[in-house]
C-alpha cells in the first residue's frame, strides 16, 4: 500500500506554540484517513500543515512525494464552515465555480468541463435546486454541503475535510458522509478530522493526536482503551474509573501502534 | 421644476464639482466594495485620516498635495505593517495608533499656517466647487487605473474574501491580493480627498457598498449598485447643497448613509412582512 503523504519527526508550530510535536505518521492512498483526538490536539493543524498552509518547523513531511506547497495544486481542502464568512455576496452556484479558479487563472474562462464539474458536485451533494440562492440564506448544513461541492469541484488527489460532519442536520451528515466515501472509488485519498469516535472506527486508517501523533494505523490498532486514554487523558470510554487512569507522560505519548 | 435640477449645474466651476464627484464616487464605490467585504472599515477610516499630514505637508511646503498624500499612505501602510509583524497586539490596535498619530500629525503641521482652520477644512471636507479641469483630469486616469484593476483582481480579491486559506490553495496568492487592495484603496482615496475632502472620502469609500450589500445577491452586482448610489449621492448632494445653501462635500457625503438606513429600514420590513406570510400559511 503506497502513502500518500509521509511525515519524520514532523513539527508544527502555531506562533510561538508547538502544536505539533515531532510525529511520524502516514496517509495511505485512496483510503479514508480519520485524524482523531482531543479538542486543541493539533488535529487541524496537521490538515494545515499537509495543506501547506502552515511551515514544518522540522522534520520532514511528504506530500504526493513532493513538498506540501509543491503539492496544492492536487489538494483539496474543506475548511469547518463557521470559518468562512458568510456574508460575501455569492450564490452557491458562484461559490462552488470558484474552485475552477486554480485552472483558469486570473482572466481564463470557465470551459465545458469545468461547468460539469461543477454541475456533478453540485449535483452530488444535492444543491442543485440551491443554485441561485445567497450563502445567508442557506443552514449550517447546507453551507457545509456547499464547501464539500466546492472542494471535490476542483482537480485534486487528496481531499481534506476539517470536521465535515460536526453540528449538521441528519440528510447533510448523510450525504456528506456518501461522498466521503466515494471519494476512494474516483482514487482520491480522503483525510479528515473529527471527534466521534464512531467515525473514527468507520475509516481505513486512523491518527490519533495529543499535542503529537500518539498512534496511528489501522483503527482497531489505534483506538485501544490505552491509546484513547493517553490521548484524552481522562477515560473517554468509561472503561475505567477515574482513578485507574494514568495522566498522559511523555513516554506514553511517544508510542505508536503500526 | 427641470431648473431646480439644473440650475446647481449652470456654471463651469459646478459642472467641475459635479464631475469630480461622481469620478470620486466611481472609484471609492469599487474599491470600497472589497474594503466592505474585507471587513477592512475600521482601517479604511485611519486610512482617510493618514493622509492628513501628507497633505499638511504640501500646504506648507506648496508641492502638489497628490505628492504628499501618496507619501504619507505608504508611511502609514508600512507602519501598521511594521506594528503588526514587531508586536503581538491586535491589528485594530497598530491602526488606531496610527490613525490618531497620523491625524495629530497633520494638525500640528498645519496649525503652522496662518490660514490654520481654512487649511485644515479644506483638507477634511474638500472642496467641491474649487476643482480644476487639470484635477479632474488627473482623477479621471486615476480612476480608469482603479477602476479596471479592482476589476481585473476580481478572482483574487473574491477568493481573499471568501478566505485566505482557501486563495492560496487556489494559488490567487492572497497576500499579493491584499497588498494590490491596499494600492487601490489609497489610488482611490489621494484621487478623491480634492472633491470630497479626506474625512468625507470615507462616507463614500464605506456608505455606497453597505448599502448595496444590503439589497445585491452577488459582489459584480454589490458593484454596480454601489456606483450607482454613489453617482446619485453626488448628484443629489450637490443639488441640495446649491438649495440648501450648505456645504457641498458634506452634502454629498450625507447621503449615502440616510440611503443606508432607508434601504435597511425597507430590507428589514420586507422581511417581516414575508416571515408574518409565511406563519399565516
Amino acid at each position: 500500500m503506497s502513502n500518500v503523504v509521509v511525515g519524520h519527526k514532523v513539527v508544527v508550530a502555531r506562533g510561538s506554540q508547538i502544536a505539533i510535536a515531532a510525529s511520524d505518521f502516514t496517509i495511505p492512498q485512496g483510503k479514508i484517513t480519520a485524524i482523531i483526538g482531543p479538542n486543541g490536539s493539533g488535529k487541524s493543524t496537521l490538515l494545515h500543515a499537509i495543506a501547506g498552509l502552515l511551515p514544518v518547523s522540522s522534520g520532514t513531511l511528504t506530500v504526493l512525494d513532493e513538498t506540501p506547497v509543491a503539492s496544492q495544486s492536487r489538494i483539496s481542502y474543506v475548511l469547518q464552515y463557521t470559518t468562512v464568512p458568510s456574508g460575501t455576496p455569492l450564490t452557491v452556484a458562484e461559490a462552488v465555480a470558484m474552485a475552477r479558479y486554480p485552472g483558469l487563472g486570473l482572466f481564463g474562462r470557465a470551459s465545458k468541463e469545468d461547468k460539469k464539474n461543477v454541475a456533478s458536485a453540485m449535483e452530488r451533494l444535492k444543491i442543485t435546486d440551491l443554485a441561485k440562492r445567497h450563502l445567508t440564506e442557506l443552514s449550517g448544513g447546507q453551507r457545509q454541503r456547499v464547501y464539500v461541492a466546492q472542494g471535490i469541484a476542483q482537480d485534486h488527489a487528496i481531499l481534506l475535510l476539517d470536521e465535515p460532519l460536526t453540528g449538521l442536520d441528519i440528510t447533510s451528515a448523510k450525504t456528506i458522509d456518501s461522498i466521503i466515501h466515494e471519494e476512494p472509488d474516483r482514487g482520491c485519498s480522503v483525510v479528515l478530522t473529527t471527534h466521534d469516535l464512531e467515525e473514527a472506527r468507520a475509516a481505513d486508517h486512523v491518527i490519533l493526536t495529543a499535542g503529537r501523533v500518539v498512534a496511528f494505523g489501522k483503527p482497531q490498532d489505534v483506538l485501544t482503551t490505552e491509546n484513547l486514554t493517553n490521548a484524552y487523558g481522562l477515560g473517554s470510554l468509561h472503561e475505567h474509573k477515574a482513578t485507574d487512569l494514568i495522566l498522559p507522560t511523555e513516554h506514553h505519548l511517544g508510542d505508536h501502534s503500526h | 421644476m427641470v431648473e431646480w435640477f439644473l440650475d446647481p449645474f449652470a456654471l463651469g466651476f459646478q459642472q467641475r464639482a459635479l464631475a469630480g464627484g461622481i469620478l470620486a464616487g466611481l472609484m471609492t464605490a469599487v474599491v470600497g466594495t472589497w474594503l466592505v467585504l474585507r471587513g477592512m472599515s475600521f482601517f479604511g477610516d485611519a486610512f482617510v485620516h493618514g493622509i492628513v499630514p501628507g497633505v499638511a505637508a504640501a500646504v506648507v511646503f506648496d508641492i502638489n498635495p497628490l505628492l504628499g498624500a501618496a507619501a504619507a499612505a505608504l508611511v502609514m501602510v508600512l507602519a501598521i505593517e511594521l506594528v503588526n509583524r514587531q508586536t503581538a497586539l491586535g491589528e485594530d490596535t497598530s491602526i488606531g495608533l496610527l490613525f490618531v498619530g497620523m491625524l495629530a500629525l497633520g494638525v500640528i503641521i498645519i496649525s503652522r499656517v496662518d490660514s490654520y482652520s481654512g487649511s485644515l477644512t479644506t483638507i477634511l471636507f474638500g472642496d467641491a466647487l474649487g476643482v480644476t479641469s487639470q484635477d479632474l483630469i488627473i482623477q479621471a486616469i486615476l480612476a480608469v487605473v482603479v477602476i479596471s484593476a479592482a476589476t481585473l483582481f476580481y478572482r483574487p480579491l473574491l477568493a481573499l474574501s471568501f478566505n485566505a486559506d482557501k486563495a492560496q490553495l487556489w494559488g490567487l496568492n492572497p497576500k499579493r491580493a491584499h497588498a494590490a487592495l491596499l494600492v487601490l484603496i489609497a489610488a482611490a482615496v489621494i484621487g478623491s480627498f480634492q472633491s470630497v475632502g479626506t474625512l468625507l472620502v470615507f462616507g463614500l469609500l464605506v456608505g455606497p457598498p453597505a448599502t448595496a450589500a444590503l439589497i445585491s445577491r452577488t459582489v459584480p452586482r454589490m458593484m454596480l449598485t454601489a456606483a450607482i448610489i454613489s453617482v446619485f449621492s453626488v448628484w443629489i448632494g450637490l443639488t441640495l447643497s446649491y438649495h440648501l445653501n450648505t456645504a457641498g462635500s458634506a452634502t454629498m457625503a450625507i447621503v449615502p448613509i440616510v440611503l443606508f438606513f432607508v434601504v435597511l429600514a425597507f430590507t428589514r420590513l420586507r422581511t417581516l412582512r414575508r416571515e408574518k406570510v409565511m406563519s399565516n400559511v
